[in-house]
């Protein structure tokens, strides 16, 4: 056996099974969010222009940056190369009007950063959505620079957004609101850059449901459950619970944000009841309250349930008549 | 279809590597000079020696001898003389064998029955377990025991075991494909002596020669069906098996007995087969050597005893550098360190990975994306069961389900942040037993 290559045997690893590896990496996953994030990306570009770019970069720059000298000052393992600061700087990038000051993302990066994400612990120890915590702080405390609900260029108009007219006890659509279709293209619609395209955010979506990267039930279920409840609501009129479905950031944060593993629910059925409750809290809170932003408040209560969601609906052992009880802890 | 994605996999679509060596024929193996039998090559009590130094030995000539209730009787598959009964390599690390030296006669000692006699029930059973017969799926598990549960246990559904999920085996699907017949009168022979109604043979849907063999086989034999399961491993477990094709679920530590069912594996009933019909003991077995460095991957019939170092050569060597040498497949195998390592009745494959296909990345923080939860086919939460580990709270991790883990590998697998998930399921198994063993 000259002409072959012999057995070393004193070389041979020896761990344990199994001894083959998916090549999955938290950091390949993180990639695909922000591939997934360059479709919206491009439709935002599109309507409000070059700004978007700007916007997107001092997000993630700023993200990136913050957690990078947390880290380092700290003396932690710097962990930006996994690129879980750069989705989040994207989001909030995309989260904001194009009239947005930059200040205003660079404190929404600091917070989401610093505050939500590295003071638990960093990555996986969050218990709320960085970057959905982020725009709900600027919301509630930054309201009249953030909030104007501006169409695109060249006339930079503050108008109602199509939920202030269908939400707040209100059971039909007025003819301000814009065609379904407009909704779904984003044509003629203001708002936070990133959440203006469906048609955009729906290829994200299929993207990351695609490549295996989020759980389709999450999205699914919660653009349903508002569907229901709205066309209940409405006493069934189509127009009424799609301009609920295709307004404001639901498919943006149903897509994005309800599916981020770390403050979303970890197991399979609370993975359903987190979807179905922030379905519910959106509807709600959209149809009772007079505020935007309901998309965010839902998200971050569910963030808050999901553990104790988790303690009672932790998966059914094989041969075991009942769920296992137990403590969650992570 | 929106609902298949939905819905919670229980299992991992693993790499696909069959190929190499599906549609070869099985070839016989060459025997070597030395052959060893390990005394403990099943699950139990290990063999003992009944040949000494010296003596003189035919193929089919017992060696040694079942020894208590779950044991099994191991069998020359050569002939030649006793060289020595010493510690020697095996898959499970050093331990007793019995090296026999080849004469290269071949001359087989006569059958466990004589031709055309008419056997009992008991008497089948008892060739079963006289010709050392176990799970040859890997689990090697004594036959005979599963073949006598208790009264109120008798078996009503046998699960024919053809769904190969390791990702690189093929001699099962070989066996399927040669042996079509032969595996047939297995189950017959099975179904003589158990009172089963119901017969199901799985084979995984990625390897159609076999169904479409098997399909034509059975057309003229009842109670039988063919299941055609997704290709996800681990599809062939014997518990995700049974709840699959039955609906059943095996009670914690119980056996499938408990729920009425019997799983053999196709090689298994092959070898009933022989011994039944034909009264040979186990001697040989179709293993699968594979794997990127082998220069010429084969399935093989090789006389239970061969050093692996012997098959790799009748392989035709290496074509690149081996990481990792594995008993198994690459999923639930044993690594191995010697060549000298015989082939024993649980080898279905032999595996070699080169290094880098090998070698775990570095570990990160985990980033709670539930995939090993999502894979895990007896619904486990591998991270939870982990962390409580590695937060030293051994309570939690047995609350948490610890010893329901079958081994299978797919949390580790998928982790993308590669944490050893199963290795810490596996060392807080071991904390709880030595607690229980304690008290």
């Amino acid at each position: 056996m000259s002409n072959t290559v012999s057995l070393n045997t004193e070389k041979l690893l020896h761990t344990p099974s199994p001894h083959l590896f998916s090549k999955r990496s938290s950091a390949w996953i993180m990639q695909q969010v922000l591939i997934a994030l360059l479709f919206p990306a491009i439709a935002a570009t599109y309507f409000f222009g070059w700004r978007v770019l700007l916007m997107i970069a001092v997000g993630i720059i700023s993200s990136v940056g913050f957690e990078y000298a947390y880290q380092k000052l700290r003396g932690l393992t710097i962990t930006i190369y996994d690129y879980s600061a750069a989705v989040t700087g994207m989001l909030i990038g995309l989260s904001l009007p194009v009239t947005a000051p930059w200040w205003s993302i660079i404190v929404g990066s600091a917070f989401a950063i610093l505050i939500v994400k590295q003071l638990p612990g960093g990555i996986g120890r969050n218990a709320f959505n960085p970057a959905v915590a982020a725009r709900v702080m600027l919301k509630v405390f930054f309201t009249p620079w953030i909030t104007n609900w501006v169409t695109p260029e060249p006339d930079v108009i503050s108008i109602a957004t199509p939920l202030e007219y269908v939400g707040h006890f209100s059971r039909t659509v007025p003819e301000e609101v814009p065609g379904l279709w407009d909704l779904f293209i984003g044509t003629g619609l203001g708002g936070n850059v990133g959440e203006t395209s469906k048609l955009a955010i729906l290829i994200g979506l299929i993207y990351l449901v695609v490549r295996g990267i989020i759980n389709v039930k999450i999205p699914l279920l919660y653009i349903l459950t508002v569907a229901i409840i709205t066309s209940i609501y409405g006493d069934y009129s189509f127009t009424y619970m799609m301009t609920h479905v295709l307004s404001g950031t639901l498919f943006f944060g149903a897509t994005y944000m309800a599916t981020d593993y770390s403050s979303g629910a970890l197991t399979p059925d609370g993975k359903t009841v987190f979807a179905i409750g922030c379905g519910i809290l959106t509807a709600v809170i959209r149809i009772v309250f007079n505020f935007p932003g309901g998309v965010g408040f839902a998200i971050l209560i569910m963030n808050g349930l999901a553990p104790l969601i988790d303690k009672h609906l932790a998966p059914r052992i094989y041969g075991h008549r009942k769920r296992p009880a137990q403590e969650h802890q992570l | 279809m929106l609902l298949q994605l939905m819905k919670k996999r229980e299992g991992a679509y693993t790499v696909e590597r069959k190929r190499r060596t599906e549609h070869k024929p099985t070839e016989e193996a060459s025997v070597p000079e030395y052959l060893i039998y390990p005394l403990s090559m099943h699950i139990g009590a290990p063999a003992k020696p009944v040949v000494e130094k010296g003596d003189y030995v035919k193929i089919g000539t017992l060696i040694a001898e079942k020894e208590g209730f779950i044991s099994a009787n191991v069998y020359a598959s050569i002939s030649g003389q006793v060289k020595e009964i010493s510690d020697q390599p095996t898959m499970n690390g050093k331990g007793p064998c019995i090296v026999i030296k080849n004469d290269y006669q071949d001359v087989y000692e006569a059958p466990l029955l004589s031709e055309g006699e008419e056997l009992t029930v008991d008497q089948k059973k008892s060739l079963i377990e006289q010709a050392g017969v176990v799970g040859m799926g890997g689990a090697t598990f004594p036959t005979s025991v599963k073949l006598s549960p208790p009264p109120e246990k008798s078996i009503d559904t046998l699960i024919i075991n053809g769904a190969e999920c390791e990702p690189y085996s093929t001699s099962d699907h070989r066996l399927m494909v040669e042996y079509a017949e032969q595996l047939i009168e297995g189950i017959r022979v099975l179904h003589e002596v158990l009172p089963v109604t119901k017969t199901y043979i799985a084979i995984e849907s990625n390897t159609h020669e076999s169904v479409a063999v098997m399909k034509a086989a059975i057309e003229d034999v009842d109670h039988i069906e063919i299941k055609e399961l997704e290709t996800i491993y681990p599809q062939g477990s014997e518990k995700s098996l049974i709840k699959n094709l039955t609906g059943r679920e095996v009670p914690p530590g119980g056996l499938p007995a408990d729920v009425h069912t019997l799983v053999t594996n196709v090689a298994t009933t092959f070898a009933i087969y022989e011994a039944v019909r034909l009264g040979r003991p186990l001697t040989k077995r179709i293993t699968t050597i594979t794997g990127e460095p082998i220069k010429e991957p084969k399935n093989l019939w090789v006389r239970i005893g061969t050093p692996i170092q012997h098959l790799i050569e009748e392989c035709q060597g290496f074509q690149s550098k081996t990481g990792k040498m594995i008993h198994g497949g690459p999923m639930m195998g044993k690594p191995l360190t010697s060549g000298q390592v015989p082939i024993t009745k649980g080898s279905s494959v032999i595996t070699f990975l080169e290094k880098e296909e090998a070698v775990r990345s570095e570990r990160t923080p985990c980033i709670q994306c539930a995939e090993c939860l999502h894979v895990c086919p007896v619904s486990l939460q591998p991270i939870l069961i982990s962390n409580a580990y590695e937060n030293g709270d051994i309570d939690q991790a047995e609350k948490l389900g610890a010893m329901d883990c079958i081994d299978c590998g797919n949390c580790s697998y998928i982790c993308p942040s590669k944490i050893p998930l199963l290795d810490n399921i596996r060392s807080a198994k071991s904390e709880i037993k030595a607690r229980k063993e304690d008290n």
